[in-house]
């Protein structure tokens, strides 16, 4: 069913409830459920219900749509984040850092300016991030909120501090990207909470990397993520850091014991092979893209690599 | 010929696919696009056990789901057709399950409703109880196992070449071929050196982007049948025997495919629409969903063992070869496979003292059958591998060693048929050469290593098959080819008009093709085993020379000199106006002479050779196993090319496809169940897997059977690719792998191994 003209019009200020049973010809099936499009954030947050899981919020849909398709999912109405207030897709550079709305889609963030010349690691991790046509229309909200441990952002996004501006039915509240995800695919979101915004601070002496590592094809779910953002000294040595692994554990974990080996030290050959080995202390599970036993030694070597990257990476631009 | 002949010959040229235009513009037909008024959607409810009986189908919860029109179980499949057993081989595959299921997947209930949806939802509520049986699922266990997964056998009987099927009662043999020439045991007993090596490869399948599909209309004492099929002619007699009805009331009509790979052939979903559209008397369309495409048809995971006697020069003087092949639970064309593939187990190289035995198999695993190459691919793994091994062990360069042993025109392959037009020795000394095998090679750094690996195989096409085409010349000299080859994305269009073209002395782009329609368009056995170009490319040629010899005999009757007179003015001439036709008829079936089935020897045991070889050079990560194939060159003898651009992509195609099945694809099990059934998580290449340089090349060559010297190049491109990239492995870290897939995991796991330091398993 198409959307009524008078919908679309600017004057349209509050939401509207329509019913669209939602049928894909001949392919997998997906059950009806009432489609609501609020056109402002206030608005979707109380169309959410906290005891209610078949309410559900819809960004992108990218992994939505892919799980109604399998039916492990049943939602009876979807709640769409597309038309709500656009300072909600839009990128801003602010002094110290880049904000983000959660309806920002990922391909948008791949080609910002600001962001390539801020985070340059935040744009490279993008474009082996899925495929085109998932970053066309996949939301950093929507991304965030769905907390599979394979995937890409998370993991960067904690190693840069990056925190979210939440709305809820009881109000606004500010959380880390390291405390949203709880668990396999589990978030410290209530059910009428959504992620308005992302913030990722920006600092001028602070390199980042990211490391994909994938034993199928290139386009596979990692086998293991690794995420590091360093603070470089003049002298060489490394500030603070920050050091996370995805993928290979039920959710993006911060290894703390290879960023206290790494704090105030030089990043040289002895430094990288005894954090490879710390690292590799770190329980780790097994899957179909391989065993836990070979994940730690392939985190071993790619802790490395990433290390010795990030140490030679140019550090962020400041310019706005 | 009677017109002026088009300045440019046909044969040779690279013409632009016919259909390119309409499937980029969107608007080529497929089944998947079908809808007919009044037409109801299936969906199936498949078994969650691999083996068991049925106990009881409980449907009344489906039956009350609201929108649902029917429910249906093999029961009301026995109702209507007394035996719904189908099969190329075996009529042992039931439409729906009946007393028992054999797989985890195999379809027990279908629900039909007019929404998908429905369908979808209803099929889930059906509550079936089974008792549980023992399963077996590896294919060296299913020799002996006590788990029998059929307790009868009921050989088809459909083809020629596969008359003598019995299978052991009792067993879980479907077929077990033997091949026995010269004195093994005497020349191992003379060997300077004995190697024996054990190779296996996993289950994977097709995943043609476009799922199986069918809808059936029943009409009036008649049905049509719209399905994505590759053998529209067995449809239409196999679903006329399970009627009993007369051939001519089934129409079987295919548009386009979006893949086929050998999944889409024999029946697939064709029995079980065409009799609920019979049942519910209103069409009927069943389309499978990407994960129903892993319990419908795979590829045969195979062990095989290959044992070589060598004597002091480095020939081969004996060997013998042993091929278990994982068939799953319904035979399909599985016993083909390992008839056809056991006789070219030992490889391309002249040795005079072979022994083969080949088994196909049932377990309790989703049935395998043809997927590009025709289980020729998993032996060029084995005897590719070993091939390496053995050149390695007796300090021989793995190209000299294939040099001195290839098997040389005009001398016996092992079922005694002499080699003819198969440039083994060319393909191998061009791959050489695109390689620069003989100049030095820069091994990579001390982490990142590199190699470089060669590997050569060859295929007998399948034989005896029968094609025969309809060449209408119309009275403007347009023409119109009626033919039963069906275009799943080969270009056999283009190729087939180019051969009317040819013949004709017209353009190709002159020629349409009428699509398969057994009311309209002559028998054809199958679009498989890269038969096409040959078969039906013989019957093509022959129905337009047909024509041709029409128009000439025209020409006398009508005073009118052939060589000048143009074709509308013949039929001007003939009839008044622009009108008639001239319709010329073609058919083929080649000579063959059938296997010994004690020796397995035969004077004429194939119509043509395929010859494929491909070289890698690969980069290995040591610290992590990683590998990347950096460069892939493909080299081909498929007789004349009629289309170079065609030949090129087959080729590129091919070999990309069997990548994927050495390196990432593998079909996981758990208690039998798939456990990766989905494109997420069962991974086929994508574009940035493809290696940086890929070369094909398709040797000068000529096969006097074919049309205009041709022959088929489908699957070509596949045979080598697996034991190259282990061969370049090898030559790059120095291990060596043994079983597919080759994974990062496997390399890391032998490096560790070979320093000692093996990584413990989980």
């Amino acid at each position: 069913m198409l959307v009524p003209n008078e919908y679309r019009g600017p004057e349209v200020a509050t939401a509207r409830t329509r019913a669209s049973a939602v049928f894909a010809a001949d392919g997998p099936a997906v059950s009806p459920f009432e489609l609501i499009e609020p056109s402002a954030l206030a608005e979707a947050v109380g169309l959410l219900d906290p005891n209610d899981s078949s309410v559900r919020a819809a960004a992108g849909c990218t992994a939505l749509m892919l799980m109604m398709k399998a039916g492990v999912l049943k939602p009876r109405r979807l709640v769409s984040l597309r038309r709500i207030e656009p300072r909600y897709c839009a990128i801003e550079r602010e002094p110290r850092a880049i904000r983000l709305g959660a309806q920002v889609t990922l391909a948008q963030i791949e080609r910002s300016a600001v962001v390539r010349a801020a985070l340059p690691a935040v744009c490279r991790t993008l474009e082996r991030l899925a495929n085109v046509r998932v970053r066309n229309v996949a939301c950093i909200g929507g991304n965030l909120a769905h907390a599979d441990p394979h995937m890409d952002l998370p993991a960067l996004l904690i190693a840069l501090d990056a925190g979210l501006v939440v709305h809820g039915g009881a109000g606004v509240r500010t959380l880390a990207v390291a405390e949203l995800i709880t668990g396999y695919m589990e978030t410290a979101l209530a059910g009428d909470e959504l992620i308005a915004e992302v913030h990722i601070p920006i600092h001028a002496t602070r390199r980042a990397v990211y490391r994909k590592v994938t034993t199928r094809s290139a386009d596979d779910w990692p086998a293991l993520g690794i995420a590091i953002a360093l603070d470089m000294n003049p002298d060489g040595t490394a500030a603070d850091a920050r050091v996370v692994v995805s993928a290979a554990t039920d959710r993006p974990t911060r290894l703390g014991e290879v960023e206290a080996l790494v704090c105030g030290a030089r990043i040289d050959d002895a430094l990288l092979g005894r954090a490879g080995d710390a690292a590799a202390e770190q329980a780790l599970i097994g899957d179909q893209h391989g065993s836990a036993a070979y994940k730690r030694e392939l985190l071993r070597v790619h802790l490395r690599r990433a290390l010795r990257e990030a140490a030679s990476a140019p550090p962020a631009a400041m310019t706005s | 010929m009677s017109a002026p002949r088009d300045s440019e010959p046909q044969i040779g040229r690279s013409v632009l696919r016919k259909e390119a235009r309409a499937k980029l513009t969107g608007r080529a037909p497929y089944v998947h696009n079908l809808v007919l008024p009044g037409m109801l959607y299936g969906k199936l409810a498949r078994s969650p056990v691999a083996h068991g009986r049925i106990r009881h189908i409980d449907t009344a919860a489906a039956r009350d789901h609201p929108g649902v029109h029917r429910v249906l179980t093999g029961e009301d499949m026995r109702a209507l057709i007394p035996d719904p057993h189908y099969g190329p081989a075996f009529h042992d595959q039931p439409i729906l399950a009946l007393d028992k299921v054999r797989y985890a997947g195999e379809p027990v209930a279908l629900v039909l409703a007019a929404d998908p949806h429905v369908a979808e939802a209803a099929a889930q509520s059906i509550e079936v109880e089974y008792d549980e049986l023992p399963a077996v699922y590896d294919e060296v266990e299913a020799m002996t196992s006590k788990a029998v997964v059929h307790e009868t056998l009921k050989p088809a009987g459909t083809f020629p070449d596969l008359k003598h099927l019995a299978g052991k009662r009792d067993t879980n043999i479907a077929l077990d071929f033997h091949l026995r020439r010269g004195d093994v045991a005497a020349a191992f007993g003379r060997a300077a050196h004995v190697f024996e090596h054990t190779f296996k490869t996993q289950q994977v399948l097709h995943v043609p982007l476009e799922p199986f599909v069918t809808v059936a209309e029943p009409g009036d004492g008649r049905l049509t049948i719209h399905t994505a099929s590759q053998s529209p002619s067995f449809v239409r007699s196999e679903i006329a025997r399970l009627l009993g009805w007369a051939e001519n009331r089934v129409r079987v009509q295919v548009p386009f495919l979006g893949g086929g790979f050998g999944a889409k052939l024999y029946i697939k979903l064709e029995a079980l629409v065409a009799a609920a559209a019979l049942i519910v008397r209103c069409p009927v369309k069943v389309a499978a969903s990407m994960e129903e495409q892993f319990y419908t048809l795979t590829k045969h995971a195979a062990t095989l063992r290959i044992k070589s006697g060598v004597d002091a020069n480095g020939r081969i003087i004996a060997r013998a070869c042993e091929v278990w092949w994982n068939g799953g639970a319904y035979a399909d064309i599985g016993p083909r496979i390992t008839q056809k593939s056991g006789f070219t187990a030992p490889g391309p190289y002249d040795i005079d003292n072979v022994a083969v035995d080949s088994y196909a198999l049932y377990t309790n695993l989703p049935p395998a059958g043809a997927l590009r190459g025709f289980g020729i691919p998993q032996l060029v793994w084995a005897y590719e591998s070993h091939a390496d091994m053995i050149a390695r062990a007796i300090g021989m360069d793995p190209l000299e060693f294939r040099r001195k042993n290839i098997l040389r025109e005009g001398r016996p392959q092992a079922t005694g048929t002499v080699m003819r037009d198969a440039a083994l020795g060319e393909v191998l000394e061009r791959l050489a050469q695109r390689m620069r095998w003989n100049e030095p090679f820069d091994r990579g750094s001390a982490a990142l290593r590199r190699g470089r690996g060669i590997a050569i195989g060859f295929k007998a096409s399948i034989s005896p098959t029968t094609s025969v085409a309809i060449v209408t010349v119309n009275a403007d000299a347009s023409c119109t080819l009626l033919c039963g080859t069906v275009d799943m994305g080969q270009g056999s269009d283009t190729a087939m008009a180019q051969i009317v073209g040819e013949v004709l002395g017209v353009a190709a782009e002159q020629v349409s093709v009428v699509h398969p329609d057994t009311d309209v368009t002559p028998y054809d056995m199958a679009t498989l085993g890269s038969r096409s170009t040959y078969h039906m490319g013989n019957a093509v040629r022959r129905a337009a020379e047909d024509a041709r010899d029409k128009l000439l005999a025209l020409a006398a009757e009508l005073g009118l000199a052939p060589e000048t007179t143009p074709i509308p003015d013949l039929f001007r001439h003939k009839y008044g106006m622009q009108a008639g036709n001239v319709i010329g008829m073609g058919s083929f079936v080649p000579a063959y002479t059938p296997t010994d089935h004690a020796s397995g020897q035969s004077d004429n045991v194939t119509p043509f050779w395929m010859v494929g070889a491909t070289g890698v050079e690969v980069v290995v990560d040591t610290e992590t196993g990683h590998f990347e194939v950096t460069r892939l060159v493909n080299v081909a003898d498929c007789g004349e090319a009629i289309n170079p651009a065609l030949v090129a992509t087959q080729l590129s195609g091919g070999a990309i496809m069997q990548l994927g099945f050495s390196t990432s694809e593998q079909m996981l099990f758990r208690d039998g169940q798939v456990t990766n059934a989905s494109l997420a998580e069962y991974k086929i290449p994508g574009m940035l897997d493809m290696p940086a340089r890929i070369e094909n090349e398709a040797v000068a060559g000529n096969e006097r059977g074919g049309p205009f010297g041709a022959k088929g190049v489908g699957e070509s491109g596949t045979f080598g690719v697996s034991p190259a990239i282990a061969n370049a492995i090898e030559d790059a870290v120095g291990v060596r792998l043994s079983a597919l897939p080759l994974t990062a995991e496997a390399v890391y796991r032998a490096l560790r191994a070979k320093r000692g330091e093996p990584l413990e398993d989980a």
